[in-house]
């Protein structure tokens, strides 16, 4: 039931205006093109996962859509609208979460920033930071500092702080890159759940093929040098996903050997 | 613990050597009092108040300085340390001034504002403001960027960023650069007050030495030891309270 | 290139030259001001009749003795303290009551027992000398990798040995970034003494040319003493790259 439901769903959402579009994006620093002419269209509601062999330019078309960088080429707009500055309504996590926070603030005067910036009232900031650290599993570690917690709940703390925008869409740049392998795990099914609860659309950057077949409704593979699009793949697998028996799932290891395949041809 | 007592212990042992040295008149007792006397004068000084007024003199002298060099010396640095045209333009001459001996600005001070308190209030000022200027301007320039894109992506004000962001990134650097400051500020009060005769610490001494009072010298010196060691100790105090995030690193 | 490295010295020669300006247009009369030109010929006039040189090199001498004699006993009680840990608590107290002294409070005694001249402001330089010295020299020592000190007890090295031939070379670029922060202190403790009391070298200079209302003299004498302060620190900074290069880098790695 589910499975078709969700089906069913992406079906739907293939025929919406698309959220973010990249139109012949490029961008050029420095002398060095980084991003040339990509095209790419990020539906409402997807889960988009973003691989390609280190340097391919994954990082800056993120940034792009962030806003973070302007394209020297081209256009990326969000609903419609060129993406010149960053917008509340779309956070980026960013990879290092250990410089991406502030050290002299605890994990509550964190979340507090994004708070503040979107311009919420005093009173109503305990309650919504309280909220948002039980979402990701941090209750008890309101008044720690960044330095006195682990890589793993670090991160979770930028997540919060994401989350306090709330935002529409979620930019995240190799998240749990840093992260040993169980940490890993629990966090990208949080990232799942918390997502499709809110029905946030994510642009989901990863090395890591099975994280981005495992947690994407589509994977796309950049070609390096420079950053253009070179493969793209549905993921048909039945939500919500599972550790164990969605990895195990003929489907799976489909696209696994499929995207393998690219990955390598493109590092020769 | 018990090498803290051990340690109190030495130099207690050091206090009875002077005594000693003081008793048998090694050094003639025109220089060199016992700590008895020495002790006795501060006493003294403190039951009739003279020395207490003095030392009322010389941390003011200090306070004073040193507070209008940290608010400026901040706000000068914050300034130049977050425009990158100010610290092209800017800063390499402030780095040129940076090893002049500041007590050098002390006859210019003099012409221009007498042998008067404001002149002392100055001189005590401009020589404290360098390092925290400089250790500010350190700080600003050291903000991890990712924070900054972390602003941007929350849209913050310009006002919002200095504040909760490049200012408190910086209070490490900043706080290093007012403990310096402090020490700068006590001894160009002490010449100040020596210079310009102005009411404190340093006059008592000079006026001491000159009538041979070695007991109230020495007093004066021993309190002028404690105003440095006090305000050293209440500057850590500090760091320590508002610095509480980095110790757990 | 060269415009990027000419853009830092824009700033001052724009203050110069209108302060320059400012002061012939307003036809300048003060006892504390003097137009930068009247200022560089009162410092070429008197660097020729010999009284800068004269008095350099009085300051110089001072800085200098108190320098040498401060380091010497600043770098043994360092050592002494970071060898043994024992004798560094025992001191530890006597040390901090000693040390917040600020050295231009010692005026007066070194006043009362040597009287002007030289040795009371070599009293009072060696004694600021002192401190930066013990304590960047303890931390030096007490960072020497701990594989060389396991070296010098394979070798059985005696202790004097092993502090000649391992811990003083191992120590050595820290070392002499704190003999450099010290030359700085002397020279700014010798200015200081000179101002404030002691007749002789370029503090008291300066401060004659202001009781003479000299103001371009007196600013002659100041701008002269930032040279020099600057000199010693470019020289010094010079020599340590020449000298540890390479090591220091290695050396401050840790």
């Amino acid at each position: 039931m589910t499975v078709l439901a969700r089906l069913d769903e992406a079906k739907a959402a293939r025929q919406q205006k698309p959220l973010i579009t990249f139109n012949g994006a490029t961008l050029r620093l420095g002398g060095k093109t980084i991003i040339e002419n990509l095209d790419l269209e990020v539906r409402p509601g997807e889960f988009l996962c973003i691989v390609g062999a280190s340097g391919c330019g994954k990082t800056t078309a993120l940034r792009l859509a962030a806003g973070l960088y302007r394209p020297t080429g081209g256009a990326v707009t969000f609903d419609g609208q060129p993406m010149l500055e960053p917008r509340r309504e779309v956070a980026i996590v960013f990879q290092d979460y250990g410089k991406a926070l502030l050290p002299w603030r605890t994990a509550a005067g964190n979340i507090s920033l994004a708070l503040e910036a979107c311009g919420i009232p005093v009173r109503e900031r305990p309650d919504r930071i309280a909220e948002l650290l039980r979402k990701v599993g941090l209750p008890a570690h309101a008044e720690k500092y960044p330095a006195e917690m682990s890589g793993g709940m670090q991160q979770r703390l930028q997540i919060a702080r994401c989350l306090a925008q709330e935002p529409t869409t979620l930019l995240m740049d190799e998240p749990f890159g840093a992260l040993d392998a169980m940490t890993r795990q629990g966090l990208q099914d949080e990232v799942l759940s918390l997502t499709a609860a809110s029905n946030t659309t994510v642009v989901f950057v990863t090395h890591d093929l099975d994280e981005a077949i495992y947690l994407g409704d589509r994977v796309i593979g950049l070609l390096p040098h420079p950053g253009r699009i070179g493969i793209e793949l549905d993921v048909n697998l039945p939500r919500p996903r599972d550790q164990l028996a969605t990895r195990e799932h003929p489907e799976f290891l489909r696209l696994r050997r499929q995207l393998f395949d690219f990955i390598k041809a493109t590092e020769h | 613990m018990i090498w803290r007592i051990a340690s109190f212990a030495v130099a207690a042992g050091f206090v009875g050597l002077w005594q000693l040295i003081a008793n048998l008149k090694l050094i003639s007792p025109v220089f060199l009092p016992g700590p008895d006397r020495a002790w006795a004068a501060l006493m003294r000084g403190f039951a009739t108040g003279d020395l207490t007024s003095k030392l009322v003199g010389t941390l003011e002298h200090m306070a004073y300085g040193w507070l209008a060099a940290s608010v400026a010396g901040i706000a000068l640095g914050a300034l130049i340390g977050s425009s990158r045209l100010m610290r092209i333009y800017i800063a390499p001459s402030l780095e040129f001034l940076r090893p002049l001996p500041v007590s050098a600005i002390i006859p210019v001070a003099i012409a221009m504002l007498g042998l008067t308190q404001g002149m002392a209030l100055f001189v005590i000022a401009f020589g404290a403001i360098w390092p925290i200027m400089l250790a500010t301007i350190h700080g600003f320039a050291a903000v991890e960027p990712r924070l900054y894109e972390v602003a941007r992506a929350l849209q913050m004000s310009r006002p919002a960023i200095v504040f909760k962001i490049a200012l408190p990134s910086a209070l490490p650097d900043i706080l290093a650069g007012m403990r310096l400051s402090l020490t700068v500020a006590l001894i160009l009060s002490v010449v100040c007050e020596v210079l310009a005769g102005l009411d404190g610490l340093g006059h008592w001494v000079l006026l001491s030495a000159r009538a041979f009072r070695s007991a109230d010298l020495f007093a004066g010196v021993i309190l002028l030891g404690a105003t440095g060691y006090v305000t050293s100790i209440a500057m850590s105090l500090a760091e320590r309270r508002l610095l509480a995030w980095q110790s757990t690193r | 290139m060269s415009l990027e490295r000419t853009k830092p010295l824009l700033l001052p020669l724009v203050v110069l030259l209108v302060f320059e300006l400012w002061a012939r247009l307003a036809h300048l009369q003060s006892d504390s001001l003097a137009p930068p030109s009247a200022v560089l010929a009162a410092l070429a006039a008197a660097l020729a009749d010999l009284t800068i040189p004269i008095a350099t090199r009085d300051t110089l001498l001072a800085a200098f003795a108190g320098l040498t004699i401060g380091s010497v006993i600043g770098l043994a009680l360092g050592i002494a303290f970071g060898v043994s840990s024992m004798l560094d608590r025992l001191m530890e107290v006597t040390i901090e009551a000693i040390r917040p002294i600020p050295s231009i409070a010692l005026l007066p005694i070194a006043l009362i027992a040597l009287g002007f001249g030289y040795r009371m402001e070599i009293v009072i330089v060696a004694f600021a000398c002192v401190w930066p010295m013990l304590i960047l020299s303890r931390t030096a020592v007490r960072r020497v990798e701990p594989r060389l000190m396991e070296v010098s007890r394979a070798l059985r090295l005696t202790p004097v040995q092993r502090i000649i031939k391992i811990i003083i070379p191992a120590a050595l670029p820290r070392i002499f970034v704190a003999f450099r922060l010290s030359a700085g202190i002397a020279l700014i403790v010798a200015v200081t003494v000179e101002i404030a009391i002691n007749p002789l070298g370029l503090g008291a200079g300066i401060m004659q040319a202001q009781q003479a209302l000299r103001a371009d003299l007196m600013l002659a004498y100041l701008v002269w003493i930032g040279i020099i302060g600057y000199g010693l620190n470019f020289a010094l900074v010079v020599v340590q790259r020449r000298m540890f290069g390479r090591a220091a880098i290695a050396g401050a790695g840790s």
